[in-house]
């Protein structure tokens, strides 16, 4: 086996698995923003409907939300009398974005509660909007505390789209598994790890950047830094 | 200019305002007494609507509003007139010193960003932190955060200053310089409204002092009637337990 072809065989398929990743990154990521608004202000309806969602996003195995994306999608394009085909690609970064959100949605509803009751009297009191005190008060410090909490959902993202193998998307899993058949699978245990590898990689990017805005964040939030700081060594 | 009629307020099943009168004139200086729990931060938070009257009416110059009705445009222009001094604080905690008292100007009152830090830059001097400006308040002492508190209040320019317990989470050494700088606010002729366990300050800087007790204006008059010359029994207990504490 030659690990120089092999190696530039699955990063073919990377970009795909990356133009997934960043799509439900960033769809998840406003759809929870959004859904988090409407669970906070408690809207009628509207937030019913919101945590309904969020415990489909949460609950069902992911796997199954795909399948879900997939066979789904078509009927709801149908409907809107649109351009009846969606592609497996399509379908996965619809399907992860639902998930994501949701469950971003979970590290994001506690982070805004645990922001003190004395932050929002305080924009209120000085006539900040709903909007305005969220921008640049409530929210700031949500995230903050939101931060570690969001890179563990990055990761599970970037695990969950290994998945979308099985509604028959060409990421660079499924690209293994071609690969892998070709040789007459001969080489699998390389392959999973030249995988491995790849997908270690890829989360110590995210984390990476995670970690980055957590430090840059740091000095203020006494809780967390001095939590941090103060850390007995295990004995 | 500021008239608080019946104001009735109840969390759940408790009764915390029990129908609270108070008026207060242009450039009074009232300070309200009163054992814990009596409703002297909710009334404080019902002027500027953080706290929900379940019935009452507000007057503000020509702003009125009857609480049993949302009116957000009342709600915001009397917001906009006030300014409160927070018990714990509430210094923005992601923001800086100067960011502080610059935000609301220019989030707000959508005053020029240089503007607001020369407005910033003015009231910060006069609570004395000119030289922590650029700290963040994981970074400060009590005083110095409640003085963060008192300069953005003051640099909303507010027709009354709310102050509740301003100096009642600060450790005794640290009370002494932000009393001196609100008594410097107070002298400067803006309208005060301050709920205090400090009764010589407050006997000191104040034109008149309320009491409340269990959710009413029990007692309200100069300085020398409520503190020498008051008939109301709760009232003298409560001095007397107050003088003690002291
Ligand atoms: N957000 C709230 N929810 C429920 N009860 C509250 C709330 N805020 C205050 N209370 C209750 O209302 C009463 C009056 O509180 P408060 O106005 O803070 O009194 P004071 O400032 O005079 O000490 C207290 O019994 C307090 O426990
Ligand atoms: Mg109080």
């Amino acid at each position: 086996m030659d690990l120089s072809i092999m190696i530039p065989e699955l990063l073919s398929a990377l970009p795909l698995t990356l133009a997934i990743t960043f799509t439900a990154m960033i769809a998840g990521f406003l759809l929870a923003l959004v859904t988090t608004t409407f669970r906070v202000r408690r809207i009628p309806v509207v937030s019913q409907f919101a945590d309904f969602y969020v415990s489909y996003a949460r609950s069902v195995p992911v796997v199954l939300q795909l399948f879900v994306a997939f066979y789904g999608l078509p009927l709801v394009v149908a409907l809107l009398d649109v351009e009846d085909f969606v592609s497996p690609n399509v379908a996965a970064m619809v399907g992860l974005s639902l998930y994501h959100g949701g469950y971003l949605s979970e590290v994001l509803r506690p982070a805004y509660l645990a922001v003190e009751r004395g932050q929002h009297d305080a924009a209120d009191s000085l006539g900040y909007s709903f909007l305005q005190k969220l921008v640049r008060v409530v929210g700031p410090q949500a995230v903050h505390i939101a931060l570690p909490g969001y890179g563990n959902a990055i990761i599970y993202l970037i695990h969950n789209v290994a998945l979308v193998m099985y509604i028959g998307a060409a990421d660079v899993m499924a690209t293994a598994h071609l690969v892998m058949e070709r040789d007459y699978n001969q080489y699998q245990f390389e392959t999973y790890l030249v995988l491995a590898v790849i997908y270690s990689l890829l989360c110590l990017v995210a984390w990476s950047i995670v970690r980055f805005f957590e430090k840059r964040n740091a000095r203020f939030a006494p809780n967390t830094a001095r939590a941090k700081a103060t850390v007995m060594p295990s004995v | 200019m500021l008239e608080l009629k019946n104001i009735k307020l109840s969390y759940g099943s408790t009764q915390v305002l029990n129908g609270v009168d108070l008026s207060v004139k242009r450039g009074d200086v009232v300070s309200i007494i009163g054992p814990s729990g009596t409703g002297k931060t909710t009334l404080l938070k019902c002027i500027n609507s953080l706290a929900r009257p379940s019935s009452g009416t507000i007057a503000f110059d020509d702003v009125r509003m009857d609480y049993q009705k949302l009116d957000r445009t009342a709600i915001q222009a009397i917001r906009l007139r006030t300014a409160m001094v927070f018990q714990q604080f509430n210094v923005f905690k992601n923001m800086t010193v100067l960011q502080n008292v610059m935000d609301p100007l220019v989030v707000v009152q959508r005053k020029s960003k240089e503007e607001a830090r020369r407005i910033a830059l003015e009231e910060l001097d006069r609570v004395g932190l000119s030289n922590k400006i650029d700290s963040y308040p994981s970074q400060l002492s009590g005083g110095q955060l409640q003085r963060t508190g008192i300069a953005r209040a003051l640099a909303v320019k507010p027709d009354v200053m709310l102050f509740d317990e301003p100096t009642s989470s600060l450790d005794p050494e640290l009370v002494g310089e932000v009393l001196k700088v609100i008594r410097d606010v107070t002298s400067s002729g803006i309208t005060s409204l301050l709920v205090t366990h400090e009764m010589q300050f407050a006997r000191n800087i104040s034109n008149r002092i309320v009491f409340m007790d269990r959710g009413v204006v029990a007692a309200d008059g100069s300085p020398a009637e409520i503190f020498e010359a008051s008939s109301n029994p709760r009232l003298t207990q409560f001095l007397t337990t107050e003088h003690s504490i002291q």
